[in-house]
């Protein structure tokens, strides 16, 4: 369970996040929806703990991620925007690295892998060096990567950008595969057929505040809207003040 | 911080960095090969035409050879093979066909014969290399012609040649043949040091700043490793490939100086195992300095470029006590050995003029070494841990 509480957050002169607060529980996929520069991104890194908030608290599992990062961040599997591979590395290479940075003895390692193997089905290529790798390979050795220590809680930052139409579903159904086993999960998009597809609870985001929380169903009955599109629309103008 | 994760780290980026060629050819071949090659090829160029132009017979072309037979038959005499002189001997030295040529007037005979100094042309190029030793020659056997034309004057008019030189200058030379050597390897400390920093300037680069711009420093600030234990298995990474570099810098040296026939000068180049382990013994403290400043470069610049821009800086900076002991020469005092780089350059000096090294200078450049480091990476660990670091 992730539980943000009022989290704030300036670069300078610009606020990128002002007190934004919600709860992803466990066995539920919750979405941060929002615009490009609204903040998502900027959240999520607070909870993985690479930025630190100026106010307000990020608990995993009930663990606060200012007193106790480390821990923390054993309890989370982050996939960030930038995937980040070493392409001098196998994929393998790249998988057993975060493994063992996150503890994992090699038995263990080798076990988790082999899972990961039938999962994320990158049997065929996980052996090769990622530097000629598609987009949709990268993200899974990337996914795989964030998944290794079995962590109970996921973070996804806009995972689905750039991928192709087999890919995207491929990863849908490790999203909801993840949720089946009972984990939360965390991830940010604006694409709405994305969020609408996949989210159980949606949490819209705008200009850094919080401007809407709840299931795809109650922010369309919230608005008035049967289109969920047409209901962030609204919930947006409604943060802006013209509505 | 775990030493697991400082191994891991250590373990991942020497062996990411060993499948990458052009870090290989730069901290393996470039860095530390450097030096040894300019070295050997530049002595071996300088003394093979020093010693060839010494023992070789002289090529003097001579104009007006036939109003001094006597002087053309000493010169003769001592190795010097009279050619006919060009047309017009100050054009054809200007132009480099001739490195010297000597000009005997008409007037010669008269002045010789009525005891005026008679004037003998050396036609030169003072601003030629490959002239300075012939006409230094040249010069070396018209002066001792005149000296022993003295001698024969004031002997026919019943005088002691010897009135004529009231002081007998005799050079004492209290160096030995090794610590004359040792002049000629003023350059090695430098390329041992340069090797060095060659050898983890890229390492230290790519595991931060290049890790950054590529992107995978977000997922991995993301892992449960703590930011110290990252930077210290990526300083211990690129301290060991320094180390590696210093390694091959001081075998190649160990290969290169016995080539050079510096015993035909008179001196001993004393460069052998023994001396090529402590010159890498002084320099192993300096390994950890280097690839704690280098980290710490690495850590505050914002992208590949501006980060080798710092550091082609920094290879510069361990040159500058060197330059000042090369216009001030000096003899080693304790507190220079506070100095690092300074330290390392005095110590590899003592070891190569073959005397032995102060234990307690050792320690203090040891210590002062090492003291540096850890202050160098106690700043790299507060970069790492700022939230700037990754943005």
């Amino acid at each position: 369970m992730i539980e943000v509480d009022a989290i704030s957050k300036r670069f300078k002169e610009v606020v990128a996040v002002d007190r934004v607060s919600f709860t992803a529980p466990d066995g539920r996929i919750t979405g941060l929806l929002g615009e490009n520069g609204a903040g998502k991104s900027t959240t999520l890194r607070t909870i993985a703990t690479v930025l630190r908030a100026d106010s307000g608290t990020v608990r995993i599992d009930g663990v606060d991620v200012r007193t106790a990062p480390e821990d923390a961040r054993h309890r989370l599997g982050v996939l960030p925007h930038s995937h980040g591979l070493y392409g001098r590395l196998t994929g393998r290479e790249n998988i057993r690295y975060f493994g063992e940075l996150n503890g994992l003895a090699d038995t263990e390692l080798d076990a988790r892998i082999d899972t990961l193997v039938q999962t994320l089905d990158i049997g065929s290529f996980i052996d090769r060096r990622t530097e000629g790798f598609s987009h949709g390979q990268k993200m899974k050795i990337a996914l795989a990567r964030a998944l290794i220590h079995d962590p109970r809680n996921v973070v996804l930052d806009e995972p689905t950008n750039g991928l192709d139409v087999m890919a995207t579903r491929a990863l849908r159904d490790v999203i909801r595969a993840l949720r089946a086993e009972g984990r939360c999960v965390l991830f940010s998009s604006h694409v709405m057929q994305e969020v609408a597809a996949l989210c159980d609870d949606i949490v819209v985001i705008h200009n850094g505040r919080p401007a809407g929380h709840g299931s795809p169903d109650a922010l369309r009955e919230e608005t008035g809207e049967a289109d969920l599109e047409e209901a962030f629309v609204k919930i947006i103008a409604r943060a802006e003040g013209r509505v | 911080m775990t030493l697991k994760a400082v191994l891991t780290v250590f373990r991942k980026e020497t062996r990411d960095n060993a499948r990458d060629r052009r870090t290989l050819f730069r901290v393996f071949l470039f860095g530390p090969l450097l030096g040894p090659i300019i070295f050997a090829g530049m002595m071996n160029a300088v003394i093979s035409m020093n010693l060839g132009s010494a023992t070789k017979a002289l090529d003097l072309p001579v104009a007006g050879a036939q109003y001094a037979p006597n002087l053309i038959a000493f010169l003769r005499a001592h190795h010097a093979k009279i050619e006919p002189a060009p047309e017009d001997p100050a054009a054809a030295v200007k132009a480099g066909t001739a490195d010297v040529v000597l000009k005997i007037p008409a007037s010669y005979p008269e002045d010789f014969v009525a005891g005026r100094p008679a004037e003998v042309d050396v036609v030169l190029d003072a601003a030629s290399q490959s002239g300075a030793a012939p006409v230094r020659r040249v010069k070396a056997l018209l002066n001792a012609y005149s000296s022993q034309l003295a001698s024969l004057r004031l002997l026919a008019r019943g005088v002691n040649p010897a009135a004529t030189h009231p002081l007998a200058i005799i050079d004492r030379d209290v160096s030995t043949p090794t610590a004359r050597g040792a002049m000629l390897l003023g350059m090695v400390p430098y390329f041992c040091l340069f090797a060095t920093l060659m050898g983890g300037f890229y390492l230290a680069i790519d595991t931060t700043a290049g890790e950054r711009e590529r992107g995978s420093l977000e997922p991995l600030l993301g892992t449960a490793a703590s930011r110290p234990s990252l930077m210290l298995g990526k300083l211990a990474a690129t301290a060991f490939y320094s180390l590696c570099a210093l390694a091959i810098a001081v075998a190649a040296f160990g290969v290169a100086i016995p080539t050079v026939p510096a015993a035909e000068l008179g001196m001993q180049l004393n460069f052998g195992a023994y001396e090529a382990l402590w010159i890498f013994a002084v320099c192993v403290p300096f390994v950890f300095l280097g690839a704690a400043g280098l980290t710490v470069i690495a850590a505050f610049s914002r992208s590949f470029k501006e980060a080798q821009a710092w550091m082609s800086v920094a290879l510069i900076v361990p040159v500058l006590p060197l330059i000042f002991v090369a216009v001030h020469p000096v003899h080693s005092q304790w507190w220079m050995m506070l100095i690092p780089s300074l330290s390392q350059d005095l110590l590899i000096m003592t070891v190569m003029k073959g005397t032995p090294i102060d234990g307690g200078f050792f320690a203090l450049s040891i210590i002062s070494t090492l003291v540096v480091a850890a202050i160098l990476a106690a700043y790299a660990m507060r970069l790492y841990r700022r939230e700037r670091l990754l943005v």
